[in-house]
Parts: structure tokens; C-alpha cells; sequence
């Protein structure tokens, strides 16, 4: 089983981060599963612990409509973190809408950290599949 | 009686003659002269006597063989001989008789002269006055013709014989030349000419159709007068023109003419020209129809001043004047025009300098489409564009959103699913299978949410009713009462009780009570909260200002989101996120709009724009 430090989970449905956590912890071996209800927690929780420890985790699933601080403003602020690590971050979105994708691809192009794009439903499988270090 | 003054008689007697006559011998010397004869040819008595008479004469051996004839064959001759004399050519008419003795022999002749200059000369004149008529009359197609009552016959000269297309030689009779007539109104008219002038001594003076005798129908104009002799007509007497060429070309001119006037006057298009001072001196029946006149005659003539008011009319004379004077056409200009009566018209104007033979510009010619219809059209149309690409805006938002929200709960109806199946621990079943009844009741209040925003967009056209807004308020403050109690909160209500504007009642119940609501929901916990609502009229809408001292939200961050639906931006417990989005859908399905200002940590203020014109 993959080995994995570090998974935040950023949505604000309780389901989907139930199931989430669920099907990671089949598919991966990961000891810090942590889940947040919108960007603002989320981002703030990681800014302390880089300032901290030095450390991000390795990988986030990010949902993109959320209250208070959506997933787009959640990027906004992470991308600025000065690190030269590589995070993997999977966007998890039921938007069907066009102009979030093209929004993915623009951000994909000014980090350096992997960002991916899937649609909900996920699957074990598929989770299993995005869930790996950058 | 001596022969010597026999002689001397005769003498006498001859110079007496009451004619210019010579008397000479055989060889033509002369014997004796009267004094009539010696002044006409300029000789003296002592130096003529004696002399041949053809010597006196200066003149040709013609002369003297036509003497001689006139001698040796005993005959009586009469000819004309012309003579230069110092005051110009003269002409004499020469009688010569034979000299007879009492025994018959011819012993010369007696000759009688006669100045005929005055004849002659008048001869010529005519002749050359013949002469210069006939190249009038050849020139001109003029030809004449004469008709003698008494002979009953009809002359033609050479040109009417021509314009006839007749030979040389043809006399025709007075039913004859009036055939020639083409059948109808040429024919009638002449026949009643000729005879009005025979019986009742009219002349006349036509313009008539003829057809020749090759068969072409040309146009003449006949002249006929009447000839008296005694009080009585003898003739009719008249000339003959073909005006064919002229005819024809007055025609043509004249239908070109009508063409133009009938192209102008039916084309959709406002056209006229007008001279130096801007004067029109032509319009259009499209120009007419727009000035409100039947008659053009009562426009001819006026200038943009007398046209238009002052302001217009300046500015139309400045625009006239820039054309004439740089002799550059205006095109297809976009211009607004008032006229007398106030009403404004959308033309495209276009100007062009009308030039002299010299290339100065002497007026303008100028053609005005009315385009004020197209460009209401166009304004409804853009105004068409704009609702239907907003709804369509609208449209495709929604179906984000609907799209969105299902997708999000079968989402997790399908994962919550995958685990039921595969999950062996009971008391995890029993978990997830509340998760789906949650997931099921989430979904349920979706779709009711969504339900009510489709009612709002589908009733645009629910009935609108005036109501007096203080009192809507008033009633929403009331049914409040309780929560604003709890929240410690007070209403400010400053709008005027005149203060009516046009809605959709539950509508604005729904709206007043979100905005209290959502201003006690979010206020500032340092402060009690303070809800104030006022009221003001601007140009076609009234605005109902709701401002709080709460929280504020963060408009940079926040701005275009605040109205989506379920959004939000506070820690709330009961923030759904949609009671914004279907006040705005409210708002704007009575089309209103709502506009929003606010600072964190002082407050919130939303303008709502009820639009009363409709």
C-alpha cells in the first residue's frame, strides 16, 4: 500500500468528506487525514504549520464552490507559499461548468505544484489513482 | 416746199416725240433723234447726228447684226441691251421698226428705246429674294402650297412635295392633299380647318400628323390663310413645316421630364434642390409629405428659416453652405431634424453641390431617408438583443447551478452507494444509510429551492399592483417582531407614506423581509443592530435604501458572488445561501436590479431600483 504523509481534504459536504476518507483509508497508508469546510480554515491550518514545521501536505483534494473562501481563492493563496516542494492537489468538483476547466488549465500553467481536475462521482479506484505524491 | 425744209421739219417734229426715238439710215448713221432720246443716251446734238449709232452706244457688233437683220428682213424687233453709264449699269428695251419710203423701200430704222433699269433691277431683286425663300424654305422643311377656288387646283412647292415624299411632278387635288392625313384627330382637325377657312375666312395654324406617301408618319405644322379678291375668297394660301425632328424631340424631353418627376416624386426618399441662398426651388412629393403640404408651390421659394426653427436652420444653412463652398458632397449623414412642429426625425442626409459651367456651385441637390423608424426598430431590437442574451445569461447560470446542486447529491448517492454494497460492519451500514437519507433530504430542499426560482423567472408577467411602501414595511416589521425582539435589533423606517411604487405583493413582502433578516442575521456583535430604510424618486425608478451597521462583507472578495446561489461568506449556522439569490431573481423579474455598498465592520447598504415605468 502507497504510503502518504500528509492528506488535507477541503469541502464543505460532510458526505463527500466521509466517503473520502473512507475510500482513502483503503487506498492508501496514510497516518494524518485532515478535512476542512472551506479554503479560509484550510489555508490557514497550512500557513501555521509551514511556518512551524516547514511542511505541506503531500496531497489535497479541493472542492471548488464552497462558502467563504472557495477553491479558486483557496489556490490563490496556497500558489503563493514559497516552498520547493511539489504538491499534488486534485480538484473534486460536481461543476460541469466550462469555465472552471479553463480556469484549471491557467493555473496549471503558473506552478509548479500538479494540479488535477476530476468530476464527481469518485471511486475507489480513482481515488486511489490520484492519491500519490507529486 | 423745198426738200431742204422738209427735212428741217421732220427735224422739228422728231426732236418734239414724246419718246426716246432714232431715226437711222442703212448704215445705221443717225438721221434724226428726239430730245427724249439724246438726254436718255447722254448725247449732244451737234456730235451725235451723223455718227453710227452703235459707235454712240458703245457696245458689240451684236448690235449692228441684229440691226441688220432687222433691215434686210424687214421685221419689226424688239430686244433689251444693257449699257454702263456713269451711274451704274443701265438697261434699255430696244423697238426697232423698219424706216419705210413712200415706196416702200427700207431706207433705215426707227428705233424706239425705253429705260427699263427700274424693271430690271427689281427682277433681279425678286430673283434673288426667290432664291434666298427657297433656301429658307429648303432649310427650314418650310414649303408652301396654294390653293385656287376658282381653277380648283392645288400647288405644292418642292419642299412640301418633299416633306410629302411625293415625286417632283405631283399635283394633287384639295381631297387628295388632305388624305394625306393620318386618320383621326389629324384628319378631323384639318378637314374642319380647310373648310372653316373657305367658307368662314379663318386661317389656321396646326400641329398635325401626316403620313407620307412612303408610308411614315412625321409630324407638320400646317398654315393655311385665306386669299381675297373682291371681298371674295379666291385661295387659300399656307406653308408647310415638318417638325418632326422638333416634335419627336419635345417628346422625348418631355417624357424624360415625366420619367424624372415620376421617379422623384414615388421614390422613398426625401429629395430637393435648393439654389445659392438656400432656397428650395424643387422638392419631392416625399419631401412635401414630410413638410405637411399638399401643394410644392407653397414651400418654392422658402428658405431654412422659414422652414425650420432657428437652431436647426443655421446649422442646415452652415451644412449647405460647406458643401457649396468646398464642392464636397455630403454622404449619407446621420442627422436629427426638428421641425415646426416640434417632431424630431432621424434622416441620413445626403448633400452634393450642384455646379455651373464655370464649376462654382450655384445650389445643392439634396436626398433624405427617413430613418426613424428603422432606428426605433433598431433600439427595440438592441433593447430585444439585450433581454434575450441577460435571460440567456441567466438561463445558462441556472443550468450551472441546477446542474451543480444534482450533480453534487447523486454524486453522493453513487459513492454512498458503492460503500453500502461493499460494507460487511452493521453498524457502518446502518451510518452510511443515514448519510443517504440525509443526502436524500438535502436533495429534496434542492430541488424546492430551485422550484421557487423557476416560479419567480417563469411569472414575469405576474400582475403588478401599487402599494404604498411604508406600509409593507410596517407589516413586515410586525410579523418580525418576535426575532427582532431577540435580537435586541431596531427599524428605522424613513421611507414617506406618498412613497407608492408598482410590484408584485408578495414579492416585495419576500424581499423587505430577507433584507431585515439577513441585516439583524449578520450583524456585528459589538453593536446592537440598526436597521434604517429609506426612500428616493430619480428619474425613472424609486430607490429603497436598507442599510445596516453589521458586519459588512468584503465586496473585492465577495462582490460577485454575493447574489449567487448558495454562497456564503459568514459562519453562520443558518446561512443557505439562497435567500439572496431569489431576492435578486425577485428584483429582476419585476425589472428592478439591486445594487450593493458596504465596509467590514460598519455595515451593509442595499439600493434596490424599482423601475415605475413599467
Amino acid at each position: 500500500m502507497k504510503k502518504i504523509d500528509s492528506i488535507y481534504i477541503i469541502d464543505d459536504d460532510p458526505i463527500t468528506v466521509f466517503g473520502m476518507q473512507k475510500m482513502l483509508s483503503l487506498a492508501v497508508d496514510c497516518p494524518q487525514v485532515e478535512s476542512f469546510v472551506n479554503g479560509k480554515t484550510a489555508i490557514e491550518e497550512i500557513k501555521k504549520n509551514h511556518e512551524s514545521t516547514g511542511k505541506l501536505p503531500e496531497v489535497i483534494f479541493l472542492d471548488l464552490n464552497m462558502p467563504i473562501m472557495d477553491g479558486w481563492q483557496f489556490l490563490d493563496e496556497f500558489l503563493k507559499i514559497p516552498t520547493s516542494e511539489k504538491i499534488r492537489v486534485n480538484i473534486i468538483t460536481s461543476s460541469i461548468d466550462l469555465h472552471d476547466k479553463e480556469k484549471w488549465e491557467l493555473y496549471q500553467k503558473k506552478t509548479h505544484h500538479v494540479i488535477d481536475y476530476n468530476e464527481k462521482p469518485l471511486y475507489k479506484a480513482e481515488v486511489a489513482r490520484i492519491t500519490k505524491k507529486a | 416746199m423745198s426738200k431742204g425744209s422738209e427735212i428741217a421739219d421732220h427735224k422739228y417734229l422728231i426732236k418734239q416725240l414724246p419718246t426716246a426715238t432714232a431715226f437711222v439710215n442703212t448704215d445705221f448713221e443717225l438721221v434724226y433723234a428726239s430730245d427724249k432720246w439724246l438726254t436718255q443716251h447722254n448725247q449732244s446734238p451737234c456730235d451725235a447726228f451723223g455718227k453710227r449709232i452703235d459707235y454712240l452706244y458703245h457696245t458689240n457688233n451684236q448690235l449692228v447684226n441684229t440691226l441688220s437683220n432687222c433691215i434686210n428682213d424687214k421685221v419689226d424687233r424688239t430686244f433689251e441691251e444693257c449699257k454702263y453709264d456713269p451711274s451704274g449699269k443701265k438697261w434699255f428695251e430696244w423697238h426697232c421698226n423698219p424706216w419705210l419710203d413712200s415706196k416702200e423701200n427700207v431706207i433705215g430704222l426707227i428705233i424706239r428705246t425705253e429705260d427699263v433699269t427700274q424693271l430690271k433691277l427689281s427682277e433681279i431683286n425678286l430673283g434673288r429674294l426667290r432664291s434666298k425663300l427657297d433656301i429658307i424654305s429648303e432649310i427650314g422643311k418650310i414649303g408652301s402650297w396654294e390653293y385656287d377656288l376658282i381653277a380648283d387646283k392645288v400647288i405644292w412647292c418642292g419642299v412640301t412635295r418633299k416633306i410629302h415624299e411625293v415625286d417632283s411632278e405631283f399635283e394633287p387635288s384639295l381631297e387628295e392633299g388632305v388624305a394625306f392625313y393620318k386618320e383621326g384627330y389629324s384628319k378631323n382637325l384639318i378637314s374642319m380647318a380647310v373648310h372653316d377657312a373657305l367658307t368662314k375666312g379663318k386661317s389656321y395654324s396646326e400641329k398635325l400628323q401626316i403620313i407620307t406617301a412612303k408610308g411614315n408618319e412625321i409630324w407638320v405644322q400646317a398654315n393655311g390663310t385665306p386669299v381675297y379678291e373682291d371681298n371674295k375668297i379666291v385661295a387659300l394660301r399656307g406653308t408647310f413645316q415638318d417638325i418632326n425632328d422638333k416634335v419627336k424631340s419635345e417628346h422625348k424631353t418631355k417624357a424624360n421630364e415625366t420619367l424624372l418627376r415620376t421617379l422623384i416624386d414615388n421614390l422613398p426618399l426625401n429629395i430637393y434642390i435648393k439654389d445659392k441662398e438656400s432656397r428650395k426651388i424643387l422638392v419631392n412629393k416625399a419631401e412635401c409629405d414630410y413638410l405637411g403640404i399638399s401643394d410644392a408651390n407653397e414651400i418654392l421659394g422658402k428658405n431654412n428659416f422659414e422652414l425650420y426653427d432657428k437652431d436647426i436652420a443655421e446649422a442646415l444653412n452652415q451644412e449647405d453652405q460647406q458643401v457649396m463652398d468646398t464642392l464636397v458632397p455630403i454622404l449619407n449623414k446621420e442627422s436629427r431634424i426638428r421641425n415646426k412642429n416640434g417632431e424630431t426625425t432621424t434622416f441620413l442626409i445626403s448633400k452634393i453641390p450642384l455646379k455651373d459651367e464655370f464649376g462654382k456651385a450655384n445650389g445643392i441637390v439634396g436626398i433624405s431617408h427617413d430613418i426613424t423608424r428603422l432606428k426605433q426598430n433598431e433600439a427595440k431590437l438592441k433593447d430585444l438583443v439585450n433581454v434575450a442574451s441577460l435571460q440567456n445569461k441567466k438561463l445558462v447560470n441556472f443550468a450551472h447551478i441546477v446542474s451543480h446542486n444534482l450533480r453534487s447529491h447523486t454524486a453522493n448517492f453513487s459513492m454512498l452507494l458503492e460503500f453500502l454494497v461493499d460494507e460487511k460492519d452493521e453498524e457502518e451500514k446502518q451510518n452510511i444509510i443515514g448519510m443517504l437519507t440525509n443526502a436524500s433530504n438535502n436533495l429534496m430542499e434542492t430541488l424546492e429551492n430551485l422550484n421557487e426560482v423557476v416560479a419567480i423567472n417563469t411569472n414575469v408577467g405576474l400582475e403588478k399592483k401599487p402599494i404604498v411602501l411604508r406600509e409593507k414595511i410596517e407589516v413586515v416589521e410586525q410579523n418580525l417582531s418576535a426575532f427582532l425582539q431577540g435580537h435586541n435589533a431596531t427599524i428605522i423606517n424613513n421611507v414617506p407614506l406618498d412613497a407608492i411604487i408598482k410590484v408584485v405583493p408578495a414579492y416585495i413582502e419576500s424581499i423587505l423581509m430577507n433584507f431585515i433578516t439577513n441585516a439583524v442575521k449578520y450583524s456585528d456583535p459589538k453593536r446592537p443592530p440598526l436597521v434604517k430604510l429609506s426612500c428616493r424618486k430619480t428619474a425613472g425608478a424609486t430607490i429603497l435604501s436598507i442599510e445596516d451597521n453589521g458586519l459588512g462583507i468584503d465586496l473585492k472578495k465577495y462582490g460577485d458572488k454575493l447574489f449567487g446561489m448558495y454562497k456564503t461568506f459568514h459562519n453562520h449556522k443558518d446561512s443557505r445561501g439562497i435567500g439572496l439569490y431569489i431576492t435578486k431573481n425577485q428584483i429582476e423579474s419585476m425589472n428592478g436590479r439591486v445594487v450593493v455598498c458596504s465596509e467590514v465592520g460598519t455595515g451593509t447598504t442595499f439600493n434596490i431600483y424599482f423601475n415605475e415605468e413599467d
